[in-house]
């Protein structure tokens, strides 16, 4: 069943056309990894479905409803089902770990202090961070504030969460810590979208590879065909390079 | 000639400098007050009240605090409505303190990242659960020690109501001055007297900004 629907999707910024018309189906269980040179769209792209970013034409659908209000209470709505994990990590400094994680369900749904603090517990038991609830998090390792962006974002329930260049202002060996759990989530039937620059991870663990350019879709498929087969010239440098 | 003991100068100016501190205090409280208000209106997304924010800033920082105390004062009283010096110099300095206190403000909200405004929106927070959880409470830990700042300037920005008439440390003053033919011991009083209402406020501001820095 097809939960992310987007279609003829077209987006400017100024004179520049970011998107020109994409088309991408995502379904329940997906892990969908976007690649491509910067400037590409993969990340506009990708924030356009929980409406970080707007768009001009075409359409959004998220298990059917239809996305692209500019209202505050339907973006919010449509937030409540989307996570997302951001390069940058973008925690909460003047909130403990714990709290970082239950901020958002104790404010936006309401939930009771005591189940929330026991999820906490839990979410970060599986990000491999149990001891961190009363950590601050300019006390951890870069690699750590990602894995709690991850169990924040996971603490609303979403049912699709978007990773956008998680690993790029990681250290190299803090690199792998975050992708497994990133892999645990895709086991575990999470739907992922992703943009990623890490080629093999992306080969490993999704089951579709949209490689953008300049704005479109240029090559799509399985990662097995994609990566050692690609028609077009432009993933052939792209592979090339990257690989 | 002279009738005055020190013990009487220093008993008089320590009332003017009591109805000082009062006025202070006043102008601070209802700035910060009317701070808060004018800092909404700034943030909000509907450009008429954005509109209204920015001109009343603009306003009270590009005119004289004088000519603001003579227009409240003399204005009003044109108008048919009689107020006595102190309400003129508490509204006065009111407006005045909140054109300030909403900028210094703003500055501190503008500083938070952008990355926090979208951490949080992700999050599926509204407008008004960003600003209540996210960004006040770091914007206010970096306002502080500015705040208390901009009171040393509301502090000395109240010898200025001396001149509409009411009775505070610079006008007690003055008239002390008149009286005695001591200008100099009476005026450097009156300057020891904002010193020692200022200089606490100043070693605090910078206590603050020491610790704040550090803490969370």
């Amino acid at each position: 069943m097809s939960l992310v629907n987007i279609t003829g999707l077209h987006k400017h910024y100024g004179p520049n056309h970011v998107l020109k018309g994409v088309d991408l189906t995502v379904r329940q269980g997906d892990v969908v990894t976007l690649i491509g040179r910067s400037g590409s769209g993969k990340s506009t792209l990708l924030r356009t479905i929980n409406g970080l970013e707007s768009f001009d034409q075409g359409s959004i659908t998220l298990a059917g409803q239809t996305i692209g209000s500019r209202d505050a209470k339907a973006l919010q709505q449509l937030r409540l089902q989307v996570g997302m994990v951001f390069q940058q990590f973008n925690l909460f400094p003047h909130l403990t770990v714990g709290e970082n994680i239950m901020m958002s369900p104790r404010v936006v749904k309401g939930e009771s202090p005591h189940i929330l603090r026991e999820e906490a517990h839990a979410l970060l038991a599986k990000v491999g961070l149990a001891d961190k609830f009363d950590a601050w998090p300019d006390q951890l390792s870069g690699g750590q504030q990602q894995r709690v962006a991850i169990a924040r974002a996971l603490a609303m329930k979403p049912q699709v969460l978007l990773c956008d260049e998680i690993t790029s202002a990681l250290d190299p060996e803090l690199v792998n810590e975050v992708l497994a759990v990133v892999r645990q989530l895709a086991q575990e039937g999470m739907t992922l979208i992703m943009v990623t620059h890490e080629m093999r991870f992306a080969r490993d663990v999704s089951n579709h590879v949209v490689f953008m350019h300049q704005g479109k879709i240029h090559e799509a498929g399985h990662p097995a065909d994609l990566f050692s087969r690609p028609q077009t010239p432009e993933l052939q440098n792209f592979v090339s390079a990257v690989m | 000639m002279n009738d005055f003991t020190l013990g009487d100068i220093l008993l008089a100016l320590l009332h003017g400098l009591q109805w000082t501190a009062i006025l202070s205090l006043t102008a601070f409280v209802l700035g910060s007050l009317g701070g808060l208000i004018i800092l909404a209106l700034r943030l909000a997304h509907r450009p008429a009240l954005v509109w209204l924010a920015k001109t009343f800033i603009e306003v009270f920082q590009g005119t004289p605090l004088l000519m603001q105390l003579f227009i409240v004062f003399f204005g009003l009283s044109l108008g048919g409505v009689e107020i006595p010096p102190w309400l003129a110099a508490a509204l006065g300095l009111t407006l005045y303190t909140s054109a300030y206190l909403a900028e210094i403000w703003r500055g501190c909200v503008n500083a938070i990242p952008n990355t926090q405004w979208e951490g949080s929106a992700a999050l599926a927070l509204n407008r008004y659960q960003q600003m209540r959880h996210v960004i006040l409470p770091q914007a206010l830990r970096m306002a502080i020690a500015p705040t208390v700042g901009f009171l040393v300037q509301v502090v000395k920005g109240t010898s200025v109501a001396s001149i509409i008439g009411f009775v505070e440390l610079t006008k007690t003053g003055g008239m002390l001055a008149n009286a005695t033919f001591e200008p100099f011991l009476i005026y450097g009083l009156v300057a020891a007297g904002y010193f020692l209402l200022c200089y606490p406020l100043s070693l605090y501001s910078r206590h603050l900004e020491r610790t704040l820095h550090v803490a969370r």
